[in-house]
């Protein structure tokens, strides 16, 4: 018994050294929770216990199923060879790749259309305006699928280079989520519609400036993307 | 086939080199094959057979040299090159999630293929695969998996079709059938490249031998032209000797 179990400890362990597929989404995952919640826990002085909470929990959930469902849209192409069918289509690699954000657009607006009543009955929240908290969230989902899309084909093309591309998404998410938190932070009433002082809230200033940077964010990433991806799934 | 300003040879490959980190992989093929002509690619493991068919295909950005299509340079109009291009692979590209119809409609759909049923139906009909069509493409055995691949590479009809070792876990009946569908292609004017190890199942669907030898093609000839008993036996130093 000992013996299998230590081959298979060891075997677990040096495919996951060399694929480094797990560890780095782990290690994203767990440090976009942690920056999450210090982001969240600015407001928390403003005394918002729930609404802290509820607008964490939120972002926490969208970016866990986001990126999960993108990495799985592309292991599935993965199998089979179903990406080299794609890729030898007489298509260029930007179509694929805005085939692919559209999808898991549509996959993450579904989970959110679950996800938010929830977290809204389980905190006891109201919103300031369903409408700029159906703005926020759309845009939100923008920018995680953009820039997961694209991440997501690098970690199953380029498998050796996932744990250097694990950071790269982390960093590229951050300018993002801090105007994100503030926006929902506003809307479930945790924080002023304008900041001033110092911290990140404050650097944001007010929610309309939260929906401009997570529209020039979603529009930069999605171009962006769009135009790298041709270069990430060569080869 | 597709018509498309079509030129003289179907496919041309000129000195073309591929390194993977430090291991260089292809040296400097040159190999060009008109209209309606079948050539085998033989070479051990490692040899550079499945390298060489996905940078003809698009899918490996060579170091040099280049490669033409029906007249379309691959890296230069790839999307025109890859319409006159149908691949089958170790994969077989279909999802198997979607039943036969359901991945050759998607695929007609990516090549924008005219009167999508219709081409489905023949297809369905011409790879046997007819009763198969409302199944799931994880169920299907190997044979019927390869079949269609076969359909799904020739459902835009390509001018050159790339088959790397179309025939690996097919039983006799499968591999002879495999062998009819690509004997009517080339008779249809269709240029096949295929590599396989099975060297008598290479004679028998391909005119014309290639080996591979560490990246260089050592031997490119008519099968009228090579001493079949000897090449049968030991093609590797068959070819050593005649290059």
């Amino acid at each position: 018994m000992w013996l299998g179990l230590r081959a298979i400890l060891i075997k677990d362990i040096v495919v996951e050294l060399r694929a480094r597929q797990a560890l780095p989404t782990m290690v994203v995952l767990g440090m976009l929770i942690v920056f999450i919640l210090r982001i969240a826990s600015e407001s928390a002085a403003a005394g918002g216990g729930a609404p802290v909470m509820g607008a964490a929990a939120l972002w926490i959930a969208f970016l866990f199923s986001g990126l999960l469902a993108q990495e799985r849209s592309f292991a599935a192409e993965q199998h089979n060879g179903c990406m080299d069918g794609l890729l030898l289509a007489p298509l260029d690699a930007g179509t694929i790749y805005l085939a692919k954000l559209l999808a898991n657009i549509i996959l993450l607006t579904i989970f959110e259309a679950v996800v938010v009543p929830l977290v809204l009955i389980a905190f006891h929240l109201h919103v300031a305006g369903w409408g700029r908290l159906v703005t926020v969230l759309l845009l939100g989902n923008l920018g995680i699928s953009s820039v997961g899309t694209l991440f997501s084909a690098a970690v199953q093309l380029t498998r050796t280079r996932g744990a250097l591309l694990s950071i790269v998404v982390l960093v590229l998410l951050m300018p993002m989520m801090i105007p994100a938190s503030f926006a929902l932070l506003v809307l479930f009433g945790a924080l002023p519609e304008r900041m001033v002082g110092s911290g990140s809230f404050a650097f944001v200033g007010s929610f309309p400036a939260a929906v401009a940077y997570m529209l020039a964010f979603d529009a930069v990433f999605t171009v962006a993307s769009w135009l790298l991806f041709g270069v990430v799934v060569e080869e | 086939m597709a018509q498309d300003e079509p030129t003289s040879a179907a496919l041309s490959v000129r000195a073309v080199s591929k390194t993977f980190v430090t291991k260089p992989v292809l040296r400097g093929i040159d190999l060009v094959v008109p209209a309606g002509e079948a050539v085998c690619l033989c070479g051990i493991n490692g040899a550079g057979k499945s390298t060489l068919l996905r940078v003809i295909a698009g899918l490996l950005r060579p170091d040099s040299g280049s490669i033409a299509i029906q007249g379309y340079e691959v890296r230069r109009e790839p999307e025109k090159s890859r319409r006159q291009l149908g691949m089958i692979s170790h994969a077989g590209m279909a999802y198997p999630e979607l039943t036969v119809s359901e991945n050759l409609a998607f695929a007609a759909r990516l090549y924008g293929v005219p009167r999508r049923a219709e081409r489905i139906e023949e297809l369905l009909a011409g790879t046997g695969l007819t009763s198969y069509r409302y199944d799931r493409a994880e169920i299907l055995s190997r044979g019927l998996q390869q079949r269609l691949a076969i359909a799904r590479a020739l459902l835009h009809r390509p001018a050159v079709l790339l088959a790397d070792e179309p025939f690996t876990g097919l039983d006799a009946a499968a591999t002879q059938d495999v062998c009819t569908i690509f004997d009517r292609f080339a008779r249809d004017g269709g240029t096949i490249l295929m590599t396989t190890h099975d060297l008598r199942l290479g004679l028998q669907c391909c005119r014309r031998v290639a080996v591979l030898d560490q990246g260089v093609l050592i031997l490119d000839a008519s099968k009228d032209r090579i001493d079949t008993r000897r090449f049968l036996d030991d093609y590797l130093s068959y070819a050593r000797t005649m290059s």
